[in-house]
Order: structure tokens, then sequence, then C-alpha cells
């Protein structure tokens, strides 16, 4: 198989788009942030924080996430198969269609059309246009596979398969609703059971689309980055099955304390604990793959961010668990904290994973050496700094938020007023704000640097540039 | 107890037992080169 016959068109044009979407998520997430310390920030009807959060998540986890994800995995089911692409049509129709996708929805988000379900809020005719995209992706890399060209099927592999399945059976089951007009839809279940589906679906985003595919990537990129092997494939595989057998149960443990029914409420909780053993299952086999190799923290920029990456994503797994149990989720649930949990998640895990992956494929896929490591180094230590104050100034606000909700005065009455507590976090979301910035300015630098590699970067063979 | 139960206990059970098929499959000397083998051609130069 020569080398040029693989597909690397979709691959720049996909990481190019998504890097846009990823600019913009930080973007609205520094100005909304800014709007909950000054309201004379929002700017009336389509400028509100309510219309712009969503814009946030969805440009974020869907623009950026998934729009690297689809570059990714394009670029690894190529290599691990060792053939090109099934169709290379689809992949460019499924660049615009997404690209399409991505501006209906943020358009119909900013005029306001919104299902009201989180993480899920685009409207039916959208709806539509994601499952259409989903099908065109997942028929080509599923027929890539079955066609591959190297029997054997790296652990990455199994996860994209994981990504494709169980993206369209969560999407298709929540996405169930009955339109009254073009932009409004009616969800096709109702109260508790609504609820629950919602978050079955809501929680399993975090599954199938924060930690499959990011996974997927680590276990690709990790040995690439370093040169060795992971330390097991078959721990690998068994953390892989024991994620797929516990993931899809945990939703309800974000209904904890509400009328969704106690044995579910237990069974969530229960299964969310488990997932801690699959969860660094993985956690292990990438230290283990670094023994006799951690000098590379020093040497290897692109080793940085991926360890630094599967830390959190321990952490991660760690608080996750600990926060669906009932006793701790009935004192922090509701406060600032979970906003910090989940962008340790978001900005710390799934982003430095994916900045290593980008950094790793643009010198090969330009056929161009990175036009500066300082500049990689300044970003990693600035989107770390940005994302430990934004979680740590979260975690504070949300411990002292619900010190203050839970406090009684000895008549049983609250101590403080809702008003009294709400006063009390404005200096936590300055700094949160300004932790936004610190991580703006990384991705700033971090395209600076793509964008001068591909510009003045040095010339590399191609050979040089596609070997490992 | 209702057929119902027992179907949803079935299927708690053959569910774990798959796992610890795959469990031991995995894990069997016997295929250990066979399922370790993909982490070292990933390594290789396509």
């Amino acid at each position: 198989m020569e080398k040029a016959e693989y597909n690397y068109d979709i691959v720049r044009s996909f990481v190019n788009w998504s890097i846009l979407w990823g600019l913009v998520a930080v973007l609205v997430g520094v100005l909304i942030a800014f709007q909950l310390v000054n309201p004379d920030l929002n700017f009336a009807p389509f400028l509100t924080y309510g219309r712009l959060r969503p814009l946030h998540t969805n440009a974020g986890i869907f623009g950026w996430g998934i729009g690297t994800f689809f570059a990714l995995f394009y670029y690894m089911v190529q290599r691990l198969c060792r053939r090109p692409l099934w169709s290379d049509g689809l992949a460019k129709f499924q660049l615009w269609f997404f690209n399409a996708t991505i501006i209906a929805a943020a358009v119909t988000l900013l005029l306001g059309y919104n299902s009201s379900k989180e993480y899920h809020e685009l409207e039916w005719p959208v709806d539509i246009m994601v499952v259409i995209l989903w099908v065109i992706f997942s028929v080509n890399i599923t027929m890539t596979i079955v066609k591959r060209k190297e029997e054997p099927m790296y652990i990455s592999l199994w996860y994209m398969l994981a990504t494709l399945v169980g993206v369209a059976v969560l999407y298709l089951v929540n996405a169930a609703a009955v339109p009254v007009s073009l932009f409004k839809s009616y969800s096709a279940f109702a109260g508790t059971n609504d609820a629950n589906v919602q978050w079955w679906f809501g929680h399993n985003a975090v599954a199938m689309v924060l930690t499959t595919p990011p996974l997927a990537v680590f276990y690709y990129f990790l040995p690439k980055s370093t040169g060795v092997p992971i330390y097991s494939h078959r721990l690998s595989i068994i953390a892989f099955w024991s994620l797929i057998f516990m993931y899809l149960w945990t939703g309800a443990h974000h209904l904890l304390w509400t009328p969704v029914p106690d044995w579910i409420q237990t069974l969530a909780m229960a299964f969310s604990v488990m997932l801690i053993a699959p969860s660094w299952g993985s956690v292990f086999n990438g230290y283990l793959s670094m023994k006799g190799q951690w000098h590379q923290m020093r040497d290897n920029y692109l080793v940085k961010f991926l360890i630094l990456g599967i830390t959190f994503y321990g952490l991660q797994t760690l608080q996750g668990p600990s926060q669906a149990v009932r006793s701790f989720s009935a004192f922090i649930h509701y406060s600032e904290w979970v906003p910090g949990h989940v962008h340790m998640g978001a900005m710390g895990w799934v982003s430095l994973v994916l900045f290593a992956a980008i950094y790793y494929l643009v010198p090969k896929i330009y056929d161009r050496k990175l036009y500066s490591i300082g500049l990689a180094n300044l970003h990693f230590w600035l989107v770390l700094i940005g994302q430990l104050i934004n979680s740590l100034s979260m975690w504070v606000a949300g411990l002292q938020q619900a010190s203050m909700w839970h406090s009684l005065n000895p008549d049983g009455s609250l101590t403080y007023t809702f008003m009294e507590t709400l006063a009390e976090i404005y200096p936590y979301w300055f700094v949160r704000a300004l932790s936004g910035i610190i991580y703006l300015a990384g991705v700033v630098v971090f395209i600076y640097n793509l964008y001068m590699t591909v510009r003045r970067g040095k010339e590399v063979p191609v050979a040089a540039a596609q070997t490992t | 107890m209702k057929s119902a139960s027992i179907l949803y206990l079935g299927v708690t059970f053959g569910l774990f037992a798959v796992f610890a098929v795959i469990v031991f499959r995995t894990y069997s000397r016997k295929r250990k080169e066979k399922l370790e083998e993909p982490k070292q051609r990933m390594l290789e130069d396509d």
C-alpha cells in the first residue's frame, strides 16, 4: 500500500474546521463567564446568557469535540486498517454537511429555538441533520474497518465502533419528539420518564462523545508519540468491555433526590462507583506504558499533553462517582461545584488529548516540521493553568455556596437568603472569567503555531513525515 | 416472582456470563501472543 493513497485532505479539512468551532466555543465561554459577573454584557435578545450558553456547549462538544474526532478517526482508521477510506466522496459530503449542521445549530440557538434538553437542545429539523451526518460517518468508518487489510484490530478501533453505535442509539431515543411546527416539538416521553431518558442520554453523551473517542485517540497517539507500545493490549480490551457494560446504567445519578424511583437512583449510583475500575484500567495502562519513558515528560511536548490528559481523566473518574453518591450529591448538586467538574473533563482530559493529537498530525499531513516547540510548551502551560484556575475556583465556590444553602438557624430556618448566597459567588465568577482568558490565550498560541507550521514550517520529506 | 422480573434476572446473569467469557478468553495463555500483537503492529510503519 502506497502511503499517498491515504486520504489526508479530509483529515486536514476537519482539523481546520473543528479548530474554528473550538475557538468559537472558548470565545463564547469567556463572554458568558463575564455576563455572569456583569449582567450589562447581555445584549438582548440574541446575545443573552440563555441563548449563548447552549451555543457554548454545542460548539465545544459537537463543533470542537466531534469535529476533531471526525478528523482523527479518519486518520486512525486508514492507518490501523492499512487501507484508504471506503468512500472519499461520502467523507467530503460529510465535511460540508457537518459545517452546515453546526451553522444551523448556532443560528437556531441564537434565535431562541431550543428543545430545553441539556446537550440536546437542537430542534427536530437540525436533529435530522445530525442523524444524517452520523449515519454517513458510521457507514464510512464501519465499511473501512470491515474491508481492512490488517486483520488484528487495535483497541482504538473498538472504541471507535462503540462510539458509532452508542451515539446513534442515544441520540435517536432521546430525539423522539412530536413536531408541532417547523421549529417546535414536544418530547415523546412525559414526566419522570422524560427526565430519565434525557439523563440517560445526557450522561452517556459524556460516555460516547467525551470518553470513548478520546480513549481511542489516547491509545493511538500515546504509543505513536513515545515510540513504545502500550503496556497491555489485553488490559485495554478488558477495560473497554467493562466500560461498555457499565456506562449505560449511570445516567440517573443526575436525578438523585428526584421523583425518579429509588431503585433506579441506587442502580445508577452503584454502577457509577463500579465505573472507577474500567476508567482506571485505562489510566494505569497509560501510566505503565511510560515505564522507562518518564524522561519524555521533559523532552517530548506531546507526552506532556497526553499524560496530563489521562491524569485528568483519572481525577474526573474519581470525582464523578463521588458526586454520584446520594449523600455527597445532596450537598453539591446544583452548585458551582458541577461546572468545575465538567470543565476539568472538557478543558483538561478531552482537550489536552486532542491538542496532542493535532500537534502530532499537522506536521505529518502537511509534511512540515512544527514551527515552534517553545510555543507548544507555552500553549501547554497556559491551558493547564487556565483549566486549573477554572476548576478550582468553581469547586471552592460550590463548597461555599452549598454550605450556605444548607446552613440552618437553631429554629430550623435558613441562615442565608438565596440572594446572599449569590452575592458571595461573584468573586469566584470573576476569577473563573479570568481563567477563561488565560485558556483562550493558550488556544490562540496553538492556532498561531499551527498556522505558522503550515505557512512557514520547514518542509520535510513525505516519507520522514509519515513514519511513526 | 413476576415473569418480567425473572427475565430481567436472566438477562443480568446472562450479561455477567458474557463478561466472564470475555475476561477468560482475553487472559487465556493460548491467546496472549495473538491479543498483544496489535500493540506492536500499530507502531510499524504503514
